[in-house]
């Protein structure tokens, strides 16, 4: 691990980065608590725990950043997964937003469909066949076997 | 003790039954698909398919969901030994000797050695867990809230000392966890909480979202599926018996490994990757000849099998006496009992002694189950290994949003999973383990009711933790841990945390 002495520029560092957001999100949730009594010692109030927890976890993250000289520099984080990661999230995103209009069956086959024809990159027609095969077992677990209610959506059924 | 046998016959009378027979082979069934295949762990695959049980009444439920649990450690070591992928996080150690074995053509042994010793240590841990929750749910009647409150902090301190990231890392995510699990509305005083005009958030952060969110999808949103390849070969039947030297070597590690495996259970973390780990090194050390492992040690494959089975048996002990939760596939088991309008604690054993000795009796049948299918369907587990991640991976994340949709029918609940989904990634890429934030999620209610109920009792004194012995020896507990870890911070020593962190992230210790 290289020592970022006198007059060298610091590295910025993994824990730099993660540390800095919790510090962060525990300042969000303080400006958020506004409207929430603390309370006293023999009365706590709702406030109580939520502004604890917020100060324990800015505390930790503070020591966090401060032992971040000994984690990895922020430049060497493997990011090669984030294109898979980020079209997941997305077709999710998009299956979710639609999934009470168009219903069960249209949604979660066009949610197996997009994720084999648009990440991985699957013949298109084996790929409809299995979306629409494996939606149906799942339609016919949940809605039937085990009468679940699902969403009926466009199709009504 | 002849209550106990009573208890335990009564047990058996639920355990029997047709009906419940059945649904702890599903869960036994779908624990073990669970723990072969990689990317989908034991919670995450207990979380997706809680919804399946909301039709059952409280015993099946918590028969299938438990079977699940221990069905996946069973299923981890298939994975292990002929792929040298660990199916769920506990089978990491079991990679090392079970893959060597493998190589040397004896994989049928090592599957029969890790099957055999999975049922002996289950067996053993379930024996052990009739005599002592039931004595242990009765002490725990003394308990008040100052109790419980030194209780759940013992639980987070030792989740942060057992655990491999460091003290500091675990102890933020458990804050985090405490506060995500203040949303909604406040009980005590009916103020809405970081709900945004939300209604769905009224009612809090349901822990299902969370832990789907952050073990099954943020694990797929980590795992491309151009990273996930093998070529399997199923071993033939007859090749599955162990020969007697190998049956000799396995003895005692699975017995030692048991024992281990039971009593690291109790303790809160993630015991069953812990105990793992513990029996590989314990075995290692007292080897005539330690330098067979790695190499396809019997011993290697014995030990930790065993361990992570027992320890997986051992977390129901504090779950069921004490209604507290060890780790997160607790958590959700508890969740699971709650939904079903049994709450699991001190007063499980009279309140509802059908489920808990029903629970306790389908335990021994579930550990024959899985004896049973684990080795004779080697070959057709193996088959589901041959399925490509391509295919796979968007099945999970099908079965991840129906799942969580179908606990609340709350698109907001997906929604929730989504966000937490991505809250996974971006942890794993910085190293932080996200357990103890659902622990602390889970937590979070019982912590703050007992809180501040021990304050309002103590007239605003902090003193009555330390007035009341049983909170006094709980917080003095915790403080020794806290001061064993700064121990081992000053002096910079590498423990076996640090071994486990590095056997975890695929390096042998």
């Amino acid at each position: 691990m290289p020592r970022e002495g006198k007059g060298e520029a610091v590295t910025l560092r993994t824990d730099h980065v993660a540390g800095g957001a919790f510090v962060a999100f525990g300042l969000l949730v303080f400006a958020l608590s506004g409207d929430l009594p603390f309370g006293t010692v023999s009365e706590p109030g709702a406030g109580m725990l939520p502004k604890l927890a917020a100060g324990l976890m800015m505390l930790f993250a503070v020591l966090i950043i401060i032992g971040a000289r000994a984690s990895e520099p922020f430049a060497t984080i493997n990011w090669g997964d984030g294109g898979h990661a980020a079209l997941v999230v997305v077709i999710t995103f998009v299956a979710v937003w639609f999934y009470q209009w168009l219903g069960f069956l249209l949604t979660m086959s066009l949610l197996v469909f997009a994720l084999l024809a648009l990440i991985e990159r699957r013949n298109l027609l084996r790929a409809a066949a299995y979306s629409i095969v494996v939606t149906l077992f799942a339609y016919w677990l949940f809605g039937k076997a085990l009468k679940s209610p699902l969403e009926h959506g466009l199709l009504w059924f | 003790m002849e209550t106990t046998f009573d208890s335990l016959l009564l047990g058996f009378s639920v355990a029997l039954r047709p009906d419940v027979l059945w649904y702890a082979f599903l869960g036994c069934l779908v624990g073990t698909l669970v723990g072969i295949l990689p990317g989908i762990g034991p919670l995450a695959g207990i979380s997706i398919l809680l919804p399946l049980t909301f039709g059952l009444d409280a015993t099946k439920a918590i028969v299938m969901l438990a079977g699940i649990y221990y069905g996946s450690q069973y299923g981890g070591s298939t994975t292990s030994i002929l792929l040298r992928i660990p199916g769920e996080a506990a089978s990491v150690m079991t990679c090392i000797d079970g893959n060597a074995m493998a190589r040397k053509g004896r994989a049928g042994a090592a599957l029969c050695i890790a099957a055999v010793g999975s049922w002996i240590a289950g067996t053993f841990g379930v024996v052990v867990l009739t005599f002592v929750a039931p004595p242990l749910a009765t002490f725990a009647l003394r308990f008040g809230p100052p109790e419980y409150t030194a209780l759940l902090v013992l639980g987070l301190i030792f989740l942060a000392y057992m655990s491999t990231s460091s003290l500091v890392r675990t102890l933020l995510m458990a804050a985090l966890g405490l506060l995500l699990g203040t949303i909604g509305i406040d009980v005590m005083t009916g103020h809405f909480r970081y709900s945004f005009n939300i209604p769905e958030l009224g009612d809090g952060i349901g822990i299902v979202p969370v832990a789907v969110g952050l073990f099954g999808l943020g694990e797929i949103l980590a795992t491309p599926s151009h990273q996930v390849t093998g070529e399997v070969a199923p071993p033939r039947l007859r090749e599955l018996w162990p020969n007697r030297e190998e049956w000799r070597q396995s003895a005692m590690p699975i017995a030692r490994g048991s024992v281990l495996g039971f009593l690291i259970g109790i303790i809160p973390g993630s015991a069953h990757i812990i105990s793992s780990f513990m029996s590989y090194a314990l075995e290692k050390r007292i080897s005539k000849h330690p330098e067979e492992f790695g190499k396809g040690a019997v011993a290697g494959v014995a030990g930790p099998e065993s361990a992570n089975n027992a320890a997986s048996t051992g977390a129901f002990v504090p779950m069921l006496a004490l209604g507290i939760p060890t780790g997160p596939v607790t958590a959700v088991l508890i969740a699971a009992l709650l939904v079903h309008g049994v709450p699991p604690g001190p007063t499980l054993v009279n309140d509802h002694p059908n489920v808990f000795w029903g629970f306790v009796a389908s335990m021994y049948v579930g550990n024959l189950m899985l004896l049973a299918l684990n080795l004779p369907l080697v070959g057709v587990f193996v088959t589901i290994l041959r399925i490509p991640y391509a295919y796979l991976y968007p099945l999970i994340v099908m079965f991840c949003v129906i799942g969580v949709y179908e606990v609340n029918h709350s698109i907001v609940d997906v929604w929730i999973m989504l966000i937490m989904g991505v809250v996974g990634y971006g942890l794993k890429k910085f190293g932080f383990d996200p357990a103890p934030l659902v622990l602390g999620l889970v937590i979070a209610p019982l912590f703050e009711m007992s809180l501040r109920q021990s304050l309002i009792m103590s007239d605003g004194t902090w003193m009555i933790f330390l007035q009341r012995p049983i909170s006094l020896v709980l917080l003095a507990a915790s403080a020794g841990l806290l001061m064993l870890s700064a121990v081992s911070a000053v002096l910079r020593r590498r423990d076996w945390r640090a071994k486990l962190a590095q056997a975890e992230a695929g390096e042998q210790p």
